[in-house]
């Protein structure tokens, strides 16, 4: 086949170069729709692949990508990660993987058969919107959508490693602008499934629709300190945003700032978070990493307690460890580290103690890739939510700024809850955390 | 880079099947980037993206598929698969193409294509580097960034339009990172443009060095800020992103046309306090936000948003214009041929006035001087939008008394565009990347110094 023809082309070039190198091939076919006003407003379709090559010669690594196949195209790719590779400074740690294995991700899982046709797509799609519009105070629904993504990932390398995997992920999101006077409001929900069956309609604009209505009534709270929940949303995002801390690339590089504390207490004594790659109910499910090097559940923070980073084999090497398998890399990127599934274990509070007294559900910030550092942990961000009582909402609560530092917040745990929930894109599993006096502004 | 020939087959393909509009944007781009990590190369990648995006418009709905196989073939098959639902009599004909050369108002000399020069490069990073580091011995790391891209467009269109441009952007970042033993800072400085590696030549490896440690340093000793609505100074350059977000995506027919945005129905009317003359100019030469020609073949142009606190303008790409019925302002852009075009902004600022720094700050009995303003976001719905203060004092009873922590601005448009009470006269342009719709973007943002009677500081003290 013209792929695994071109894989060995190049491989066999880089080898005659005196470079060991691996190649990433992505391949994808997706659909895109957006309706507006009853009628499709946007179809669109797409089918692209791209290559990627990493070189190392000499102990020196250099990358290069190329969406173009022509033969020219190819010889200029390895041409370019060759002369990329010799401006770079010798790296002892970062090398080919001895892997020669024959790897395949599990189709039934991660793209099961489905018969679906583009009616059946459209329909939604217009359904979704229509449905949604003619909700009571809904002026429109100017940003909805309905996607079906396949992707396919080829990794070879001069070692002789092949690794496939395939993937599917259909996804729907709708959000509605609500208007009430001079009030108003905007909010979505958005589902992901491998199947285009198990997307709920009626859910997104339900559950749209109550959010952009309580909002509406939405007024700021008086600036202070407040015991705060983040919704599965929000404090998945939350930690997202300061993965850092679990990231051996940037201990190696001296960013982060918990290089020095595996092994010492930097969280609440009631936090356990692990990273579960192996669990196949979300989307962060992974046989094996962009090394082709399997997989495994690494335990992050135990009792409190910095249990390990995330290492590549090249990180692993810097601190003489072995690699936990979190080698990302894209056809376009250098080689990195990555988290597949996040998970934090149950707490042992029960609901009635976690939502007891007064506290702020937050269920949305903004700014996040502007509001946070971190390398120093301190954040400012946009929010917006609920003030509860008791678990009941007593009222929606937006235009307030929420600001701290993440990694003093850790130590700031009031209570886990005995429940995991699943954010909506599934990339993290985790139980309500109350964090205790944080800066709120109103 | 496409054969006119095949390109009018695919058009007549397109024709065929009843299109109202067809449209072939093909892009090869070559990218370099060239990292360091303190006194060492980190990486260098380099690559080339090619692709082919093709539109068709039935109505006011937009057909979109893109692919990266230039072949006859597959590009009737995007045009079949995308027109199967809609597939109707011919409803136009087609116009033989006309080729129109573009002007380069902003010729690049040191392109990629030509030298990458990555030595240069290299050795611009390492000299900030070490300036960065001659600072102060509290400076720990810096990480540097050099990127550079040479985008190669070409257009056909149902309307016989055949046309292509050539956009060099280059752009270098420097973070320096500070620490004193139990806490980090960080400090940055960039700059960029339209333009080559020539770039270089006006920038300074020892000034970019002492900037990025300056900052890092300044927030090193910050203390945490105050929180609550008060006034605030916002620095002249990136501050201006608080009207990039606060407004300019509010006047873009993206969000206007569906009456997503709180301006759709305001044209004419005081937006602003009369202080406030906005622009987004798309000629400026060699400003990164600049265009010769749009993503859908019309020059670019300069465009008033707001005079005197009156709106004058919005964005208006072809789609845009269709569905509002203002002209187009060649504001049609995408980030590459995987996004259909949508009205965006270019180089966007509020024009200088007359105030003077001194007077904003002692005016306010208790405020926030923010300098250095990071990124930002907006809800055009709304108008509720946020940005980040990288580098702000607290200021009481006029004076400045020290450095605060990190702090995220938050208000509306409508309500922040009101309270702009002073705009001063050190006009600066700065160069960013703005995502939307159709992808990542090179814009410019830009301001004098200005104050803001009243937002709300989200600050942790």
């Amino acid at each position: 086949m013209a792929l695994q023809q071109n894989a060995n082309q190049i491989l066999d070039l880089v080898k005659a170069a005196g470079a060991s190198g691996d190649l990433i091939i992505d391949q994808g076919q997706s659909l895109s729709l957006k309706a507006r006003e009853g009628a499709l407003e946007e179809y669109k379709v797409s089918s692209s692949q791209i290559l990627g090559l990493r070189v190392i010669k000499d102990g020196k690594v250099g990358t290069a990508y190329s969406e173009a196949t022509d033969p020219e195209a190819l010889k200029s790719l390895v041409e370019q990660a060759l002369l990329n590779a010799s401006f770079a400074a010798v790296d002892a740690h970062e090398s080919i993987l001895a892997n020669a294995a024959v790897l395949h991700t599990d189709d039934e899982v991660l793209c099961p058969h489905e018969d679906v046709g583009i009616d059946a797509q459209i329909d939604f799609a217009l359904t979704m919107e229509r449905n949604l519009a003619a909700k009571n105070r809904v002026k429109n629904v100017p940003y909805n959508g309905v996607q079906d993504n396949m992707g396919e990932r080829h990794i070879f390398s001069s070692a002789g490693l092949s690794a496939y995997s395939k993937s599917r992920m259909c996804a729907a999101y709708a959000y509605a602008l609500v208007e009430d006077g001079d009030k108003n409001a905007m909010d979505g929900v958005g589902q992901a499934a491998r199947l285009f069956s198990e997307l709920d309609l009626t859910q997104i604009v339900t559950r749209t629709h109550e959010n952009c209505l309580s909002l509406l009534e939405g007024t700021p709270v008086a600036s202070g300190h407040y015991d705060v929940i983040f919704d599965e949303e929000t404090q998945v995002q939350l930690f997202h945003t300061f993965a850092m801390m679990f990231s051996g690339k940037s201990a190696k590089d001296g960013v982060n700032p918990m290089r020095e504390k595996v092994g010492q207490l930097v969280a609440d004594r009631r936090l356990n978070i692990v990273d579960k790659p192996l669990n196949s109910a979300g989307f962060g499910y992974a046989l094996f990493d962009s090394e082709g090097a399997a997989t495994q559940s690494t335990p992050l923070i135990v009792d409190g307690n910095l249990a390990s980073l995330i290492h590549n084999s090249a990180t692993a090497s810097f601190f003489d460890l072995a690699t936990t398998g979190h080698a990302t890399r894209g056809p376009k990127s250098t080689m990195g580290v990555g988290l597949h599934q996040l998970e934090i274990s149950k707490g042992e509070d029960l609901a009635q103690d976690l939502l007891g007294d007064e506290y702020l559900l937050l269920t949305d910030l903004t700014g996040l890739h502007s509001g946070a550092n971190a390398i120093s942990g301190n954040f400012s961000f946009g929010a917006s939510g609920y003030l509860c009582q008791n678990g009941e909402r007593v009222r929606a609560v937006r235009g307030i700024t929420v600001a701290g530092n993440f990694y003093d917040m850790l130590g700031k745990i009031s209570m886990i809850g005995d429940q995991q929930y699943w954010n909506w894109e599934r990339s993290a599993l985790m139980p309500h955390i109350r964090f205790a006096d944080i800066a709120i502004s109103g | 880079m496409l054969n006119t020939s095949l390109a009018q087959s695919v058009i007549d393909h397109a024709i065929s099947l009843g299109a109202d509009f067809a449209e072939l944007f093909v892009e090869r781009s070559q990218t370099n980037m060239v990292s360091t990590l303190s006194s060492h190369v980190q990486s260098v990648q380099s690559g080339i993206d090619f692709g082919v995006g093709v539109r068709l418009v039935y109505g006011t709905k937009v057909l979109y598929g893109y692919t990266n196989k230039a072949e006859e073939a597959e590009l009737k098959r995007i045009v079949s698969e995308l027109a199967a639902k809609d597939r109707r009599d011919p409803r136009i004909s087609f116009t033989n193409f006309d080729y129109r050369r573009v002007e380069d108002k902003h010729a690049a000399t040191r392109i990629l294509s030509t030298d990458p020069e990555v030595g240069g490069k290299v050795a611009f990073l390492l000299a900030t580097d070490k300036a960065a580091r001659a600072a102060s011995n509290m400076i720990s790391q810096t990480r540097g960034t050099c990127g550079q891209v040479e985008q190669k467009i070409e257009l056909f269109n149902s309307e016989g339009l055949h046309t292509g441009d050539i956009r060099n952007y280059t752009r270098a970042f420097l973070v320096a990172i500070a620490s004193d033993g139990s806490e980090q800072s960080t400090g940055s400085w960039n700059d960029g443009g339209l333009m080559g590696w020539e770039l270089v030549e006006r920038m300074n490896s020892e000034a970019a060095g002492k900037e990025a440690a300056r900052q890092a340093l300044v927030n090193l000793s910050a203390k945490p800020c105050p929180s609550g609505r008060m006034p605030v100074v916002l620095g002249n350059g990136f501050g201006g992103v608080i009207f990039h977000e606060a407004c300019g995506h509010l006047l873009e027919t993206t969000s206007v046309a569906k009456k997503a945005s709180v301006f759709h129905d305001k044209m004419g009317e005081m937006i602003a306090n009369p202080v406030v003359n906005a622009v987004d100019d798309g000629t400026m030469i060699k400003e990164r936000g600049s265009i010769n020609i749009d993503d859908e073949g019309l020059d670019s142009q300069r465009t008033q948003l707001i005079k005197d606190g009156k709106l004058t303008s919005f964005l208006v790409d072809r789609i845009g214009s269709q569905q509002t019925g203002f002209a187009r302002t060649g504001s049609g852009r995408r980030e590459s041929y995987k996004y259909a075009p949508a009205s965006r902004m270019r180089n966007t600022f509020i024009e200088p006035g007359n105030a003077e720094l001194d007077d904003m700050i002692g005016s306010m009995e208790r405020g926030i001087y923010a300098s250095h303003m990071g990124g930002g976001s907006v809800q055009p719905g709304t108008g509720e939008f946020n940005f980040a203060v990288t580098e702000g004092y607290y200021v009481e009873n006029g004076k400045i008394l020290y450095p605060i922590k990190a702090a995220t601005l938050i208000s509306t448009g409508p309500k922040v565009l009101k309270e702009i009470s002073m705009v001063g006269k050190d006009f600066a342009l700065a160069s960013g990347t703005c995502g939307s719709v159709s992808g990542s973007i090179p814009t410019t943002v830009g301001q004098a110094t200005l104050k803001v009677d009243d937002i709300l500081v989200g600050g942790n003290a």
